[in-house]
């Protein structure tokens, strides 16, 4: 059923606009965002594979009576070839990485409405626009679609962000808001340099265009809009020089709202890293660049993480520095490391989320983050406490966890392109990722409960456990069985490059 | 060679924008070099585009950044 | 004389980079926030000065046009439907980050960004 494809889109955007004209109507605005919340992630689930052209725009060469009646230098010539409008491809990574999307999506959706006694419209408004902004952007196959949809994930980042009650969010936000309005216009003269060059901002058409050799490769043009797409992208996903800006964003927003908003980043960092493998990789530094900055991202982050105090910036800081992971992948560049850094983003995805959410509780009954001032929760909620620790065992690469097959794969990808020093690099990471965690960890449950620090009677919401209990599931099943989406992966990096 | 002066009016107007101190003034100045794009729009062979832009440039964006002023600050102080 | 479209890129280069300077040298936030708009004017220009065609025609084709000649002579309509887009995206962030100054500039008291964004631990 090819129609469901462009829905993954419109059913968010659709109940994001309802949900924004409700506003205070508190009861509506909760049942209507459960109900498209469990409704989303069926969708991928029972849409088959293929493509869905906007308006009917197939290429010409697909449409046989038209064809014939165009002149012989558009019917013979590769224009045939074109998109003419926009396209979405809906293949094996679409499915999976949109299924768990949604699925993390729901958590925070729903966790959110059990949390509090009331509920504003706009707040989920921002959460569903958001994840149908990222849907687009992963589907799209058209790189301008990508940067008005990238765009709009901003402003729903930023208001995501602003909806929580942190001193500091509206610093952080206005200079996120800053440096995106920067990178974005940036990010569109790339784009305008691509389409000088071929007319056309459609991913398969630029990639047909360069292998079938019509325009230079090596032209200065060329070049300068991969500096320009490249500087979009390292902004958008938080690679250095703006890990800090990013893992600022993460410890701004509420624990629900962090865990959506580490899901919207890895998206968008897979949805502009494979346009960019796709339409750069046969330059020959590319590959070094991003290597480059995915090694610099890890280790600042990971350092920035070890002298932090604060809870949330040290989970924020690991999750940035977990991007980094996948940023190797795709740098190697080899089917097996590119396959392997997806599984890794798919994973990142699903272990954040539980980590935001399940120290989010600490936050909830301590009323602060400090890592110098808890301690002993391990008597208040033992529950969640082991399902967080297993979350952050996930994280480090502990087998037979998601996190440790992902990393493995990465590490075998990396020796086999003959990079030991990479692999090398990696596991010295994951050691000190999950020594951060042991700290964070014995300092906040283990240790003994310092005598001026309070902690609130009320139960943890049943919402919460639950979630961090499905979020945990995934993470075991996908460690045991990972065949279930490499196989996959790798089909779709299969036709890839 | 009307396109010529359109561009040099656009690019003094966002300089001299920038340098004002009263920040109102920045913000019409802002409105006559968007105008000023929205007429090379039109000079390029884009008319539709130059609509959109003379009402969003020309109009609406000085109009927010007035009312951010008038709720904020007039006199850009610590230049 | 330069032709228009180079002239017209030159114009779109230094509408960028004097954005670029203010957004990132001065202090005052409304005027960064002028910046970022040149910022967004200048691309938009660039994309539609990609699609100008010397002594061409607007791309809108009448009846009595003969589609090889209008294909030789028009604008590229392309750039011209992704910019309409980007202007309208380019107001709506530009006006979410004035409220945003206006809610910080009531927190402080002041427009500076060396005072709001400064000091507190990043």
């Amino acid at each position: 059923m090819n129609e469901l494809i462009p829905l993954m889109v419109i059913i968010p955007i659709t109940a994001a606009i309802i949900l924004n004209a409700l506003g205070g109507k508190n009861s509506a605005v909760k049942t209507l965002s459960f109900v498209v919340a469990i409704v989303l992630p069926l969708i991928p689930i029972i849409s088959n594979y293929g493509f869905h052209y906007f308006g009917g725009h197939s290429p010409l060469i697909d449409n046989g009576n038209l064809l014939s009646s165009l002149p012989s230098f558009i019917s013979n010539g590769s224009l045939s070839t074109f998109h003419i409008g926009i396209s979405y491809s809906f293949e094996g990574l679409q499915k999976i990485l949109l299924f768990f999307l949604f699925i993390v999506g729901f958590l925070a959706i729903f966790t959110t409405i059990n949390e509090r006694k009331r509920i504003s419209g706009q707040y989920m408004f921002l959460m569903f626009m958001g994840l149908g902004s990222v849907t687009a952007m992963l589907l799209s196959d058209d790189i301008f679609h990508m940067y008005i949809f990238f765009e709009i994930a901003i402003i729903s980042q930023v208001g995501i962000i602003l909806s929580s009650n942190d001193e500091q969010k509206y610093e952080t936000a206005m200079k996120y808001m800053i440096l995106g309005s920067i990178g974005g216009p940036i990010l569109l003269t790339g784009i305008g340099f691509l389409l000088a060059l071929v007319g056309s901002v459609n991913i398969t058409d630029i990639t047909y265009v360069i292998k079938n050799g019509i325009i230079d490769p090596y032209s200065p043009v060329f070049l300068f809009s991969f500096g320009l797409i490249f500087f979009g992208w390292i902004y958008s996903v938080g690679l250095p020089p703006f890990h800090t800006i990013k893992s600022a964003v993460y410890s701004k927003a509420t624990p629900s709202g962090s865990a959506l908003l580490q899901a919207l980043s890895v998206v968008i960092f897979i949805s502009f890293g494979l346009a960019i493998l796709r339409i750069y990789s046969h330059l020959p530094f590319v590959h070094e660049v991003i290597i480059f900055f995915s090694l610099a991202g890890m280790i600042l982050s990971i350092t920035m993480a070890l002298i932090e105090t604060d809870l949330r910036r040290i989970i924020g800081f690991l999750a940035v520095g977990e991007l980094g992971y996948i940023g190797l992948g795709f740098g190697i560049g080899t089917n097996l490391s590119i396959t392997a850094a997806l599984f890794q983003g798919l994973n990142e995805l699903i272990i954040t989320a539980l980590l935001f959410i399940g120290f989010g509780v600490i936050l909830q009954l301590t009323k602060t983050s400090d890592i110098t001032k808890l301690g002993g929760l391990i008597e208040d909620n033992p529950k969640i406490s082991i399902m967080v620790l297993l979350g952050g065992f996930a994280m480090a690469g502990v087998p037979p966890l998601n996190g440790f097959q992902s990393k493995l794969m990465l590490i075998q990808s990396a020796l086999k392109a003959n990079f030991p020093e990479l692999a090398i690099i990696m596991i010295l990471v994951s050691i000190v990722t999950f020594m951060t965690f042991i700290k964070i960890f014995h300092a906040a449950y283990l240790k003994p409960k310092p005598n001026n620090l309070t902690v609130e009677k009320s139960l943890v919401p049943r919402s919460t456990i639950f979630a961090v209990g499905v979020l945990l599931i995934i993470c075991i099943v996908l460690g045991l069985i990972p065949d279930l989406v490499v196989k996959e992966f790798s089909v779709f990096v299969g036709g890839l490059i | 060679m009307i396109e010529y002066i359109v561009m040099l009016i656009g690019i003094l107007g966002s300089i001299l924008a920038l340098a004002q101190r009263d920040l109102l003034k920045a913000a019409i100045l802002t409105g006559i070099s968007g105008g000023c794009i929205a007429i090379l729009f039109q000079i390029l062979l884009a008319p539709d585009v130059a609509l959109t832009q003379a009402i969003v440039g020309a109009a609406i964006l000085p109009v927010f950044l007035a009312l951010a002023i008038y709720k904020t600050q007039r006199v850009d102080k610590d230049d | 004389m330069i032709d228009t479209q180079l002239a017209a890129l030159l114009c779109s280069g230094s509408f960028i980079l004097i954005g670029l300077y203010a957004a990132i040298f001065l202090d005052n936030i409304i005027k960064k926030i002028i910046g970022l708009s040149f910022i967004e004017e200048g691309a938009n220009l660039f994309l539609i000065t990609l699609a100008y065609k010397a002594d061409g025609i607007v791309p809108i084709f009448l009846p009595g046009m003969s589609p090889d000649w209008f294909m030789a002579n028009s604008a590229y309509p392309l750039p011209h439907a992704l910019v309409l887009t980007s202007i309208v995206i380019g107001a709506c962030t530009l006006a979410v980050t004035l409220a945003i100054a206006m809610v910080l500039y009531k927190k402080h008291g002041s427009l500076s960004a060396s005072k709001i964004l400064g000091d507190n631990h990043e």
